[in-house]
């Protein structure tokens, strides 16, 4: 080994190198070639403890980032294994998959993917569900709504959760058309706290529903888990935004005209 | 350099030649010679501790809705869903953590490895949905799944973003040695001047 490989940093200048007085710096007029030697395979000693010490340390550092890493990789997916564990209770009204309500009974499926925050679900709404209305009427459509949870993270109390469950309270009372355009109607805007539980109660009296039992099935979460898995469900069915339609399975853009057409089409 | 014709003055000439250029190339506690050197520990600090804010703020950003992150991931149709959910639950925890060690400075060179690995994986991943035409926000910071109808997608931006973010773990992957960091503090005391022990100390 050189000297050049073997020395990491150098002496500076004014500073004396640890190790025999006086042998500090190879090379000094005067010393003994024997005593260099000796000075220099004490440092090259030295050297090869201090880097295995630095390999030690670099090996057991990055082995601690590497454990801290997955560790917390295992914390995120035992979270959500923990919370999505349990079943779930559909309201009556459901799909036998639990994954929607039914309304109507003709021919043709469509699909409707909403969420109660969502404002593009509210235009859709104010602008299709005359149509869809109709198309139920004629006994032409069979509508399955998801009243999916995707806006969580747009409302400090998971509005889109709470007012997702709280549809399955209308629908177990046989009114969820009723409730859900009266959801959107005093749809809050994202980004804040969305409606309380008290007016989630008080837009079901006013739809006709019994405010107490209702007041119970929104208070005990009843629906929540039915929520999760609807959502849950659409996630793996593909639906990624909302709103999102399907008639006969195919998606069409979220318009009353698309959709009328798409039934026709469809022989409905 | 044990050879005859290095001796004397000469070695010492050597010497101090070599202490200049180690200096500029490896002590970063001890600038000399110039600004780059002065500078670069500081901005690696800088580099260092930005990084750890954007994997903080992303990884903050998510960690609220972990099922909204597993449906953001879904949304790259990369995975099959189950996959995307577990990735899309560890991914946040995993970005604060990486976050935490950075804010650290513990082995600093593993961790901006393992940030360009994931910035090189999201590039891939939005450059992906770019070029099949998906409409989707990329999730980097909490958001996700499809753009509603009319919205542009981004991904031109968010490529540029990850790529700024990706200098920075460059610059901690060819220079991991920063102040105030967990490394620097282990480091000190590890180094070749370290005072050896007693008896070689004693001078006879």
């Amino acid at each position: 080994m050189t000297d050049r490989k073997s020395r990491r940093r150098p002496t500076r200048p004014g500073e004396s190198r640890p190790g025999r007085a006086g042998e500090s710096r190879g090379g000094r007029p005067g010393e003994s070639r024997a005593g260099r030697a000796d000075s220099r395979a004490a440092r090259v000693i030295r050297e090869q403890r201090a880097r295995e010490r630095r390999r030690r340390r670099a090996l057991w550092t990055s082995i601690g980032a590497v454990v801290v890493l997955v560790a917390a990789g295992l914390i995120g997916w035992g979270v959500t294994a923990a919370r999505n564990a349990g079943d779930f209770t559909p309201p009556d009204g459901a799909n036998p998959e639990g994954t929607g309500i039914v309304v109507g009974s003709g021919p043709v499926t469509i699909d409707i993917y909403e969420d109660f925050l969502c404002p593009f679900c509210k235009q859709f709404e104010q602008q299709a569900s005359g149509t869809l209305d109709q198309l139920i009427a004629q006994g032409r459509v069979r509508v399955t709504y998801h009243p999916v949870a995707f806006l969580n993270r747009f409302s400090s109390t998971d509005y889109s959760t709470r007012s997702s469950a709280a549809s399955g309270c209308a629908a177990q009372s046989g009114k969820f058309r009723e409730y859900a355009r009266a959801l959107f109607d005093r749809q809050p805007p994202e980004g804040g706290a969305g409606l309380s539980d008290d007016e989630l109660v008080e837009i079901a009296v006013g739809v006709g529903l019994s405010g107490d039992s209702f007041r119970n099935c929104v208070r005990e979460n009843t629906f929540k888990k039915w929520t999760d898995h609807v959502t849950e469900e659409a996630s793996r069915a593909g639906i990624t935004g909302t709103p999102t339609v399907l008639v006969n399975g195919k998606q069409v853009q979220a318009s009353a005209e698309a959709i009328t057409a798409a039934v026709t089409a469809a022989g409905g | 350099m044990d050879g005859p014709h290095h001796t004397g003055n000469h070695l010492v000439d050597q010497d101090d030649k070599m202490t200049v250029t180690e200096r500029t190339v490896e002590d970063s506690r001890v600038p000399e010679g110039g600004p780059w050197p002065a500078a670069r520990p500081w901005l690696g600090t800088a580099a260092r501790l930005g990084l750890a804010a954007v994997w903080l703020v992303a990884g903050g950003s998510k960690i609220g809705d972990l099922d909204a992150s597993g449906r953001a991931v879904n949304a790259y149709q990369i995975f099959p869903y189950d996959v995307a959910v577990v990735i899309g639950a560890a991914l946040p925890f995993v970005e604060i953590a990486l976050g935490m060690i950075l804010v650290l400075g513990l082995a600093t060179r593993l961790a901006a490895g393992i940030s360009t690995a994931l910035l090189v994986i999201f590039i891939a991943g939005i450059s992906s949905a770019w070029a099949r035409g998906l409409s989707i926000d990329c999730g980097c910071f909490g958001t996700g799944g499809d753009l509603a109808a009319g919205q542009d997608p981004t991904y031109g931006t968010e490529i540029l973003r990850d790529l700024g973010f990706l200098v920075l773990a460059g610059f901690l992957l060819v220079w991991p040695r920063t102040p105030y960091s967990v490394d620097a503090a282990l480091g000190r005391g590890l180094d070749d001047d370290e005072p050896p022990a007693l008896e070689e100390a004693q001078p006879r």
